[in-house]
């Protein structure tokens, strides 16, 4: 119903965009006015008064309309007898109505029940009925009342502007308040995981073992239990497999990176410049999970293979592996970056520094890089914020257990590696091991962010010299 | 007589397809100033450019004709560049001091060159370099602060002291004053004149005045072609082509 409404709506606004031109023009002929906009913002202006209030209309309708229902059907069946005694059984005996009247549902219907699925129809019957009755005077008075604007009204272009201005406002609007929402929902899951788990055990921990945890109420978990989860939930193993696999990454992409983006700027010709740039950032554009597999699979084993040579122990899920791969990943993101701020150091240093007998090596290595080291740690920054937040190549080629090692050929976690284990399957969602997750998520949200500020703040300081 | 210094003959160089300069037959005198005037575009920068070999830097650029300082080719494809800027250093138009502070903005080229060694030679060079160019009083104090962080004509005169920590022998000058006011203006003015004792200078300025004031020799340029050259005295007071006369008295350019 509420998809052929909203059809309805805007055939009905697209028709009025073309009535509202032609009108005005010829209102504009024929009485000799000169109106203040063109035409096609009189066709704008009825678009928008046709539109914007049935849809507001028909977006809150949709929001309280089964709120409403159920709250009244819940109070028929009370009346005809219906017993229940907290929210949860009053909830079932609502979807059970519901799952008559939808004609699903197979177990006995009693009276009670059939009579509440009669008013169930009934009231949906009413509801639909007024919000289409509604709608279409909602939509009949906005058009006169803009039709009859399009005479007198000079306006509205500036009416057109000042909703335009509106819409733009209402989409970051739902942008900023969908991150606020997230966070909150972080935060609060991230408070009832600490109010079991100490922040202290938690930061300082060093055994994550999540598992120790499976099933159990986090409001039914004993004295006795608590004692024995108090050391499952340690951080300091996930956040050193995460900064040991990120620094295998940033030693693999940041000289690859840099001296890409450095022969990019300075010494390609436009020609290879031009073949080669796209090439480079191809590897940005290949999914991650490609990436996992080929260092899984590939990768993985043939570390394995030399390491055996050696008569090395590898695993075949090494943090060198994932490290490696991630690193090749992360390359475009310092290169082009790299590049990017190379290019952007202007070219009368580089000028005074050939003036006084430099060679090009010595001037990009003592004034070139120099000038743009706020922007390339910047941009290293940013590759490293990515790799920590990097989970698809770890999930497959790191390894889940939980070890504190800095030897690169065994296998390691990471912190978003964790968060997929906890989370894939079926869930208790008021276990400590599944509000783990939020706890995990939110302590990698904070560090992203601080490395994201600090990143940005040295390319903007970097900016502003220049500029 | 004075000596030779720089001798062009039948220079031309080439942007792509666009030619520049065309056949420039210009003599630079050694410990004296000559100025290149003449309206934008017209091949000033574009010649002086030759004489470090800074066209290098850009990709389509192509030089054919003559160029010799002390009688050595410059044009030669053989010329070690690095030791003929050595002997020629340049200040631009917009002062261009490194993102270091002021002693190494100063100390960049003797270490490129290996001169300097030990550290109080630096400091000697260092020294030096920033009393000729008239900064070391102003500075003294504070040279391990950065070089942008001087005013605009001290930081001109920072890059004169660049140019000049390398010893040079000929000093380029691509309107050296363009981006200051009046009173560096004339601070740099008063340097030219006193750094002439040792160096072969070459200036290019739009400002007539300045021309008048700090050159000894002054050549025309109009459309990449040198359409006049002698005098500074006799370019303007008495200046046998009739465009050098419109160009100077202001009626073009």
């Amino acid at each position: 119903m509420n998809i052929v409404l909203i059809f309805l709506i805007t055939i009905f606004s697209i028709s009025l965009f073309f009535y509202g031109k032609s009108k005005s023009k010829t209102i504009s002929i024929k009485d000799n006015i000169k109106l203040n906009a063109l035409p096609k913002f009189y066709g704008y202006y009825l678009v928008l008064w046709c539109s914007i209030p049935a849809l507001v209309f028909l977006l809150v309708w949709s929001l309280f309309e089964p709120v409403i229902i159920k709250s009244i059907i819940i109070e028929t069946a009370a009346n005809q007898g219906a017993t229940f005694n907290d929210k949860n059984e009053a909830n079932l005996i609502y979807e059970k109505i519901k799952a008559i009247h939808l004609g699903t549902y197979f177990g006995d219907i009693d009276s009670i029940l059939k009579e509440s699925a009669l008013a169930y129809a009934k009231f949906i019957n009413l509801f639909t009925n007024s919000k289409v009755v509604l709608i279409f005077g909602i939509i009949i008075a906005s058009v006169i009342y803009s039709l009859k604007k399009i005479k007198n009204n000079n306006k509205a272009r500036d009416d057109v502007e000042v909703i335009l201005k509106g819409l733009l406002f209402v989409s970051s609007l739902i942008a900023i308040l969908t991150t606020i929402g997230i966070i909150f929902s972080l935060l609060f899951e991230s408070i009832k995981f600490f109010s079991v788990i100490n922040v202290f055990d938690y930061l300082f921990g060093t055994n994550w073992s999540p598992q120790r945890a499976f099933v159990r109420d986090a409001s039914s978990i004993t004295a006795a239990e608590l004692e024995e989860l108090k050391d499952a939930f340690g951080f300091i193993p996930l956040i050193a497999g995460t900064s040991f696999i990120a620094f295998i990454a940033m030693l693999v992409a940041v000289p690859i990176g840099l001296f890409s983006g450095i022969y990019m700027a300075e010494y390609a010709s436009i020609k290879v410049r031009r073949i080669s740039k796209p090439i480079i950032e191809i590897l940005a554009g290949i999914p991650t999970v490609v990436y996992g597999f080929f260092a899984a699979l590939t990768v993985g084993p043939f570390f394995r293979q030399i390491g055996e040579n050696f008569g090395l122990t590898v695993s075949s899920e090494s943090a060198l592996a994932a490290g490696l791969i991630m690193g090749i990943m992360i390359i475009p993101y310092v290169s082009s970056l790299s590049d990017d701020v190379i290019n952007s150091v202007p070219q009368s240093l580089r000028d005074g520094s050939y003036a006084v007998g430099a060679t090009k090596s010595e001037t990009i290595k003592q004034v070139v890089i120099p000038a743009a080291l706020p922007g390339i740690i910047g941009s290293v920054l940013l590759a490293v914020s990515r790799a920590i937040g990097e989970t698809m190549i770890v999930v497959m080629a790191a390894g889940l257990a939980a070890n504190l090692t800095i030897n690169p050929l065994e296998s390691t976690t990471t912190i978003t590696t964790q968060i997929v284990m906890i989370l894939v399957g079926d869930q208790e969602f008021d276990s400590p091991k599944t509000q783990s997750a939020f706890a995990l998520g939110l302590t990698l949200f904070i560090a992203t962010l601080i490395l994201n500020y600090i990143a940005q703040r040295a390319v903007k300081k970097y900016r502003e010299k220049y500029d | 007589m004075t000596n030779i210094k720089i001798k062009s003959k039948n220079l031309n160089v080439y942007y792509g397809d666009k030619q520049a300069l065309f056949d420039v037959n210009l003599d630079l005198n050694e410990k004296e100033v000559t100025a290149l005037i003449g309206p934008s575009g017209c091949g000033k920068s574009t010649f002086i450019r030759c004489i470090n070999r800074m066209n290098d830097v850009i990709d389509i650029c192509k030089v054919t004709g003559n160029i010799e300082m002390d009688g050595m080719n410059i044009n030669d494809k053989d010329l070690d560049v690095v030791s003929l800027r050595e002997k020629v250093g340049m200040v631009f138009q917009k002062p261009n001091p490194f993102p270091k502070s002021i002693y190494d903005n100063i100390s960049y080229g003797p270490k490129i060159h290996g001169k300097g060694e030990t550290k109080s030679e630096l400091d000697q060079i260092v020294e030096k370099s920033l009393k000729k160019s008239a900064l070391w009083e102003e500075v003294k104090d504070r040279l391990d602060e950065p070089g942008t962080s001087l005013s605009g004509g001290q930081q001109q005169r920072l890059c004169i002291a660049r140019a000049i920590s390398v010893n040079p022998e000929v000093i380029l000058m691509d309107e050296p004053c363009s981006a200051l006011d009046p009173i560096a203006t004339a601070k740099i003015e008063e340097l030219i004149d006193e750094l002439k004792k040792t160096y072969t200078i070459v200036i290019v300025t739009h400002s007539m005045a300045q021309a008048v004031r700090v050159s000894q020799k002054t050549g025309f340029f109009h459309l990449g072609k040198l359409i006049e050259v002698g005098k500074t005295e006799k370019i303007f007071k008495n200046p046998d082509n009739k465009m050098t006369q419109d160009y100077i008295t202001g009626r073009f350019g």
